[in-house]
């Protein structure tokens, strides 16, 4: 199995959806917007207010009380400009990959269904599990790819204010990269499955979205908040929980990939 | 070996409707098989069933040895499907398509892109390759269909109706296409229709289908003695002479019908009906066509194909 993985066909499959959704060019702003608004307005929305109207930040000192973080007084724009970076906007990493791939994943078989072409994707010469596995990891690459853009986005933007309105560039802590290399990617992996799943069974796009969001959000907000708390605890309870995720998620998907029979998907 | 093997093949659908009755039957490579019947007779279900994508109720059934119960992707690699199901994807072009398509069966793009310019070339749709298959008619994608079909050179063409739709013109050409491509490439075709009259003119050999079963199998020729009615007689007399009056039947003014058994018999009847005064202006032997036969087999009337 795992040799045939990455072979040629299963990437014809990959690149084919990848370039469907990037082609659409209302579908992919669409999967643009709500990172970018997220990682590059929001930041920057929290910087004019430190910088433009300092009083303001008496409330946040307040916050930063109740946080276990040691702050001075006069460093506190540094203090919460990289509580911001390092404990705020992470969050948003566990969130934009999995929306990101929701809007693909949904589609991925109901959609060729809908269009009559999975029939044809069918009588290729690829096992369901190969299909199986090319449609998940179409979903998979493009949320991180969407994730990893929104990061260098949300880094430089964040950086240059910073550096511009305050005078100090914020300082990212390694947790980004257990963030980024690990518990983003496990995350988005377990949604997309589950996802792909719900669009193998569904009889439209719609019933797939909404399987998705009724069924998978709360699960993942719960999730997220956890990490949340875990941010503020330690790097190794991060990188403990991250191993948990990446290890359900490959044994999801492990499974998945044997539950598929032509007759059910066709129906 | 043989190309197809169905050995009592049957398919109950989980609704409880039998959709395939025990049929059995054996294709040569090379043949052009016509499985014939009307809607609902089971063609489509018995493609199904030879591609995998529908598992057997009971019996087995082989494509080149393989089961596709058991292997689908192996027996998907050597065949080459098109059905009213099986559609290409619209915001690509015709030949994007077929790229597509071949690298999905393993083609490297520069090998896609020959074999793809050169199928469309033969299905006439050069002009169309950089056109979205949106703006594509009927005719069109499924000649399309047929290239996508070719494109990984099947050892075994699966053909489900694939002039529904189409003018008679189109249908027309489709089917001058798939004898052609037949015989160049010596692909063994298995052709499911309702239109017996296309299907006479591309097969080799028949099986005609009725609710799930197979009525008969054979060539043209062994059904034609099957049904053992014969030869239809037409002729344009001045008059009919008294001794055919009670064998032949009136189609019109000065035309008669009349049933003999075999060819040889023509010489002497023109030459009795000659000796009998009358004036003889037109003269034609009609063998049984596939729907003569179809309908003797069924009793049905013509108007349910």
């Amino acid at each position: 199995m795992r040799s045939s993985i990455f072979n040629g066909q299963a990437l014809a499959i990959i690149k084919k959806d990848i370039a469907a959704i990037v082609s659409n060019r209302r579908m992919f702003l669409a999967l643009l917007i709500v990172p970018l608004v997220l990682t590059v307005i929001v930041p920057t929305v929290f910087l004019l207010i430190l910088h433009f109207v300092p009083e303001e930040t008496a409330d946040f000192q307040k916050l930063l009380e109740l946080m276990p973080i040691e702050s001075q007084p006069r460093e506190m724009p540094k203090t919460l400009i990289n509580l911001l970076l390092n404990y705020f906007l992470p969050i948003f990493f566990l969130i934009i990959p999995v929306m990101a791939a929701s809007v693909m994943a949904a589609s991925s078989f109901v959609g060729e269904k809908e269009k009559r072409t999975l029939e044809t994707l069918l009588y290729g010469p690829l096992s369901l599990k190969e299909i199986f596995y090319a449609k998940v990891m179409a979903s998979f690459l493009l949320s991180m790819a969407v994730s990893v853009l929104s990061f260098a986005a949300m880094l430089l933007v964040l950086e240059i204010e910073s550096g511009l309105l305050l005078g100090f560039l914020a300082a990212p802590k390694v947790t980004w990269l257990l963030i980024m290399l690990l518990v983003s990617p496990a995350i988005s992996l377990i949604a997309v499955t589950l996802i792909v799943r719900f669009s193998a069974k569904a009889q439209s796009i719609e019933d797939a979205q909404q399987s998705a969001i009724f069924l998978l959000l709360p699960i993942l907000l719960l999730l997220v908040g956890q990490f949340t708390g875990v941010l503020l605890l330690s790097g190794w309870l991060l990188l403990a929980l991250g191993l948990v995720c990446a290890a359900a998620a490959a044994l999801l998907l492990k499974r998945s990939l044997h539950r598929f029979q032509y007759e059910t998907l066709l129906q | 070996m043989n190309a197809v093997t169905l050995d009592h093949l049957s398919k109950t659908y989980p609704g409880g409707r039998q959709a395939v009755d025990s049929v059995s039957l054996t294709l040569e490579p090379g043949e052009v098989f016509g499985f014939l019947g009307p809607n609902g007779a089971g063609k489509t279900t018995t493609v199904k069933l030879l591609n995998g994508m529908l598992t057997p109720t009971r019996g087995s059934l082989r494509v080149f040895g393989l089961d596709p119960a058991a292997a689908p992707e192996k027996v998907h690699a050597l065949s080459g499907v098109v059905t009213e199901h099986a559609q290409m994807y619209d915001h690509l072009t015709g030949l994007d398509n077929l790229i597509f398509y071949g690298a999905l069966f393993g083609l490297d793009i520069p090998e896609s892109r020959r074999r793809g310019q050169k199928l469309l070339a033969q299905m006439e749709l050069s002009d169309a390759e950089n056109v979205k298959l949106a703006a594509y008619s009927t005719g069109m994608r499924q000649r399309l269909s047929l290239a996508r079909a070719l494109l990984h050179r099947p050892s075994i063409l699966f053909l489900d109706e694939p002039t529904s739709g189409l003018d008679p013109e189109s249908a027309q050409k489709v089917h001058a296409m798939i004898r052609r491509l037949a015989a160049e490439q010596g692909c063994t075709v298995f052709l499911c229709t309702h239109q017996l009259r296309y299907a006479q003119e591309i097969c080799t050999r028949y099986g005609l289908m009725e609710e799930g079963r197979l009525l008969a199998q054979g060539t043209l020729e062994s059904l034609q003695a099957r049904v053992g009615s014969g030869i239809t007689l037409k002729l344009r007399l001045s008059s009919l002479p008294a001794f055919l009056e009670k064998r032949a039947v009136s189609l019109g003014e000065h035309l008669f019908a009349l049933p003999i058994r075999t060819e040889n018999e023509i010489p002497e009847l023109v030459r009795q009906i000659a000796a009998d005064g009358k004036d003889i202006f037109h003269v034609q032997a009609e063998l049984p066509t596939l729907e003569d036969i179809y309908f003797a087999l069924t009793n049905r009337p013509k108007e349910t194909l």
